[in-house]
Protein backbone atom coordinates (compact mmCIF):
# COMPACT_ATOMS: atom_id res chain seq x y z
CA UNK A 1 0.00 0.00 0.00
CA UNK A 2 1.03 3.39 -0.55
CA UNK A 3 0.54 6.90 0.40
CA UNK A 4 -0.70 9.72 -1.83
CA UNK A 5 -0.93 13.60 -1.41
CA UNK A 6 -3.38 15.39 -3.14
CA UNK A 7 -3.56 19.31 -3.49
CA UNK A 8 -6.87 20.77 -4.57
CA UNK A 9 -7.65 24.64 -4.84
CA UNK A 10 -10.85 24.79 -7.02
CA UNK A 11 -14.26 25.54 -5.14
CA UNK A 12 -16.75 23.43 -3.89
CA UNK A 13 -19.60 24.73 -6.25
CA UNK A 14 -18.55 25.48 -9.95
CA UNK A 15 -16.40 23.11 -10.02
CA UNK A 16 -16.19 18.80 -10.35
CA UNK A 17 -12.55 18.85 -9.06
CA UNK A 18 -13.14 18.54 -5.50
CA UNK A 19 -16.00 15.92 -6.09
CA UNK A 20 -13.17 14.01 -8.18
CA UNK A 21 -10.52 14.49 -5.20
CA UNK A 22 -12.92 13.19 -2.66
CA UNK A 23 -14.08 10.31 -4.96
CA UNK A 24 -10.70 9.70 -5.98
CA UNK A 25 -9.50 9.91 -1.84
CA UNK A 26 -12.47 8.01 -0.70
CA UNK A 27 -11.49 4.69 -3.41
CA UNK A 28 -7.88 4.61 -2.40
CA UNK A 29 -8.54 5.26 1.19
CA UNK A 30 -10.96 1.62 0.64
CA UNK A 31 -7.82 -0.26 -1.20
CA UNK A 32 -5.95 0.58 1.61
CA UNK A 33 -3.83 3.67 1.30
CA UNK A 34 -3.41 6.72 3.20
CA UNK A 35 -4.02 9.96 1.49
CA UNK A 36 -3.51 13.24 2.52
CA UNK A 37 -5.48 15.98 0.90
CA UNK A 38 -4.36 19.97 1.34
CA UNK A 39 -7.25 22.57 0.49
CA UNK A 40 -6.16 25.85 -0.90
CA UNK A 41 -8.15 28.73 -2.42
CA UNK A 42 -11.61 28.42 -3.15
CA UNK A 43 -11.43 24.70 -1.95
CA UNK A 44 -11.12 25.78 1.34
CA UNK A 45 -14.87 26.24 1.22
CA UNK A 46 -15.32 22.40 2.00
CA UNK A 47 -14.08 23.07 5.65
CA UNK A 48 -17.00 25.33 6.38
CA UNK A 49 -19.02 24.34 9.28
CA UNK A 50 -23.17 24.65 8.42
CA UNK A 51 -23.85 23.70 4.80
CA UNK A 52 -26.69 22.12 3.88
CA UNK A 53 -27.58 19.13 1.37
CA UNK A 54 -29.07 20.20 -1.37
CA UNK A 55 -30.15 18.21 -3.99
CA UNK A 56 -28.78 20.22 -6.67
CA UNK A 57 -25.27 21.57 -5.18
CA UNK A 58 -22.42 19.11 -4.33
CA UNK A 59 -22.50 17.97 -0.83
CA UNK A 60 -19.37 15.71 0.20
CA UNK A 61 -19.21 15.91 3.96
CA UNK A 62 -20.62 12.59 4.88
CA UNK A 63 -17.78 11.27 2.79
CA UNK A 64 -15.39 13.00 4.23
CA UNK A 65 -16.71 12.30 7.20
CA UNK A 66 -16.37 8.97 6.80
CA UNK A 67 -12.57 9.39 5.51
CA UNK A 68 -11.82 11.17 8.78
CA UNK A 69 -12.97 8.29 10.81
CA UNK A 70 -11.26 5.43 8.81
CA UNK A 71 -7.93 7.04 9.86
CA UNK A 72 -6.10 6.85 6.51
CA UNK A 73 -7.34 10.18 5.49
CA UNK A 74 -6.28 13.33 6.57
CA UNK A 75 -7.73 16.65 5.04
CA UNK A 76 -6.24 20.42 5.88
CA UNK A 77 -7.08 23.92 4.60
CA UNK A 78 -4.76 26.53 3.87
CA UNK A 79 -5.52 29.07 7.40
CA UNK A 80 -4.71 32.19 4.90
CA UNK A 81 -7.00 31.08 2.53
CA UNK A 82 -9.79 30.18 4.68
CA UNK A 83 -9.08 33.34 6.61
CA UNK A 84 -8.87 35.22 3.55
CA UNK A 85 -13.00 33.64 3.20
CA UNK A 86 -14.18 34.13 6.43
CA UNK A 87 -13.49 30.91 7.48
CA UNK A 88 -11.67 30.54 10.83
CA UNK A 89 -10.72 27.65 13.13
CA UNK A 90 -14.27 28.18 14.85
CA UNK A 91 -16.20 28.30 11.52
CA UNK A 92 -13.95 24.93 10.31
CA UNK A 93 -15.86 21.58 10.31
CA UNK A 94 -14.36 19.11 13.22
CA UNK A 95 -11.75 16.54 12.19
CA UNK A 96 -10.41 18.97 9.48
CA UNK A 97 -6.43 20.41 9.96
CA UNK A 98 -6.00 23.95 9.21
CA UNK A 99 -2.28 24.99 8.75
CA UNK A 100 -0.38 27.16 6.77
CA UNK A 101 1.18 25.89 3.53
CA UNK A 102 4.31 23.76 4.74
CA UNK A 103 1.58 21.05 5.43
CA UNK A 104 1.36 20.69 2.41
CA UNK A 105 5.21 20.86 1.58
CA UNK A 106 5.99 18.10 4.20
CA UNK A 107 2.73 16.02 3.56
CA UNK A 108 4.27 16.01 -0.50
CA UNK A 109 8.08 15.43 0.69
CA UNK A 110 6.89 12.06 2.49
CA UNK A 111 4.17 10.24 0.07
CA UNK A 112 4.70 8.10 -2.70
CA UNK A 113 2.84 10.15 -5.24
CA UNK A 114 0.97 13.61 -5.80
CA UNK A 115 -1.84 15.24 -7.54
CA UNK A 116 -2.08 18.82 -7.34
CA UNK A 117 -5.72 19.78 -9.12
CA UNK A 118 -5.63 23.35 -10.01
CA UNK A 119 -8.04 26.34 -8.96
CA UNK A 120 -10.55 28.22 -11.58
CA UNK B 1 9.67 8.79 -15.75
CA UNK B 2 6.49 7.45 -16.15
CA UNK B 3 3.77 10.36 -16.67
CA UNK B 4 0.16 10.38 -16.30
CA UNK B 5 -1.62 13.52 -17.33
CA UNK B 6 -5.16 14.62 -16.68
CA UNK B 7 -7.24 16.27 -19.02
CA UNK B 8 -9.99 17.79 -17.22
CA UNK B 9 -11.64 19.79 -19.99
CA UNK B 10 -12.79 20.04 -23.40
CA UNK B 11 -10.37 21.69 -25.49
CA UNK B 12 -6.98 20.62 -26.33
CA UNK B 13 -4.11 21.61 -23.61
CA UNK B 14 -1.18 23.61 -25.72
CA UNK B 15 0.83 22.17 -23.10
CA UNK B 16 0.43 18.20 -24.40
CA UNK B 17 2.55 18.73 -27.36
CA UNK B 18 5.24 19.64 -25.20
CA UNK B 19 5.29 16.93 -22.92
CA UNK B 20 7.82 13.99 -22.94
CA UNK B 21 8.05 10.81 -20.87
CA UNK B 22 9.56 7.26 -20.66
CA UNK B 23 5.57 6.65 -20.45
CA UNK B 24 2.92 9.02 -20.97
CA UNK B 25 -0.62 8.25 -19.97
CA UNK B 26 -3.13 10.89 -20.79
CA UNK B 27 -6.34 10.05 -18.59
CA UNK B 28 -9.72 11.75 -19.39
CA UNK B 29 -11.54 13.05 -16.05
CA UNK B 30 -14.85 15.40 -15.57
CA UNK B 31 -15.21 17.39 -18.98
CA UNK B 32 -12.40 15.70 -20.50
CA UNK B 33 -14.06 12.59 -21.39
CA UNK B 34 -15.94 14.44 -24.34
CA UNK B 35 -12.34 14.13 -26.36
CA UNK B 36 -13.30 10.37 -25.65
CA UNK B 37 -16.88 10.43 -26.53
CA UNK B 38 -17.76 13.12 -29.08
CA UNK B 39 -16.80 13.61 -32.78
CA UNK B 40 -16.08 16.79 -34.57
CA UNK B 41 -16.84 16.75 -38.12
CA UNK B 42 -16.73 13.34 -38.43
CA UNK B 43 -13.12 13.14 -36.89
CA UNK B 44 -12.08 12.02 -33.20
CA UNK B 45 -10.50 14.70 -31.41
CA UNK B 46 -6.68 15.44 -31.78
CA UNK B 47 -6.31 14.98 -28.52
CA UNK B 48 -6.39 11.26 -29.20
CA UNK B 49 -3.62 11.63 -32.01
CA UNK B 50 -0.78 10.84 -29.80
CA UNK B 51 0.75 7.40 -29.58
CA UNK B 52 0.55 7.45 -25.95
CA UNK B 53 -1.70 5.25 -23.38
CA UNK B 54 -5.57 6.84 -23.12
CA UNK B 55 -7.61 6.50 -19.97
CA UNK B 56 -11.48 7.74 -19.84
CA UNK B 57 -12.99 7.55 -16.38
CA UNK B 58 -16.09 5.85 -16.95
CA UNK B 59 -18.69 7.27 -13.48
CA UNK B 60 -17.96 10.70 -15.39
CA UNK B 61 -18.75 9.28 -18.72
CA UNK B 62 -21.98 7.84 -17.03
CA UNK B 63 -22.75 11.11 -15.94
CA UNK B 64 -22.64 12.87 -19.06
CA UNK B 65 -25.13 10.25 -20.60
CA UNK B 66 -22.61 7.94 -22.14
CA UNK B 67 -21.87 4.20 -21.60
CA UNK B 68 -18.29 2.65 -22.18
CA UNK B 69 -19.46 1.57 -25.77
CA UNK B 70 -19.85 5.31 -26.92
CA UNK B 71 -16.11 5.78 -26.87
CA UNK B 72 -15.32 6.93 -30.05
CA UNK B 73 -11.82 5.40 -29.96
CA UNK B 74 -11.28 1.95 -28.93
CA UNK B 75 -6.98 3.04 -27.71
CA UNK B 76 -9.27 4.52 -25.06
CA UNK B 77 -9.39 2.01 -21.87
CA UNK B 78 -12.43 3.23 -19.56
CA UNK B 79 -11.57 2.54 -16.23
CA UNK B 80 -13.58 3.61 -12.85
CA UNK B 81 -12.05 5.11 -9.80
CA UNK B 82 -10.91 1.88 -8.67
CA UNK B 83 -8.55 1.58 -11.68
CA UNK B 84 -7.65 5.17 -11.47
CA UNK B 85 -5.85 4.13 -7.66
CA UNK B 86 -4.28 1.08 -9.20
CA UNK B 87 -3.16 3.20 -12.58
CA UNK B 88 -1.72 6.46 -10.19
CA UNK B 89 -0.12 3.85 -7.35
CA UNK B 90 1.01 1.19 -10.13
CA UNK B 91 1.47 2.37 -13.38
CA UNK B 92 2.47 5.64 -13.49
CA UNK B 93 5.02 7.85 -11.06
CA UNK B 94 4.14 12.12 -11.61
CA UNK B 95 0.77 13.48 -12.45
CA UNK B 96 0.00 16.63 -14.37
CA UNK B 97 -3.59 18.30 -13.89
CA UNK B 98 -4.51 20.32 -17.08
Amino acid sequence: MGKITIGCFSSLVGSMSLDFAIKFSDAAVKKGHEVDLWLSGNGTMLGKKGQSKFRDYSYLMDTVMELINSGKFKITNCEACAKARGIGREDTVEGFGVASMDWYLASAFSTDRILHIGGE
Amino acid sequence: MRLAVFVSEYREPAMLERLKAEKLGIVLVQNGVYHAALKKDGNVSPVLSKDVEYYALSEDLQSRGFSDSDVVDNKVKVINYDGLVDLIFNDYEKTIWL
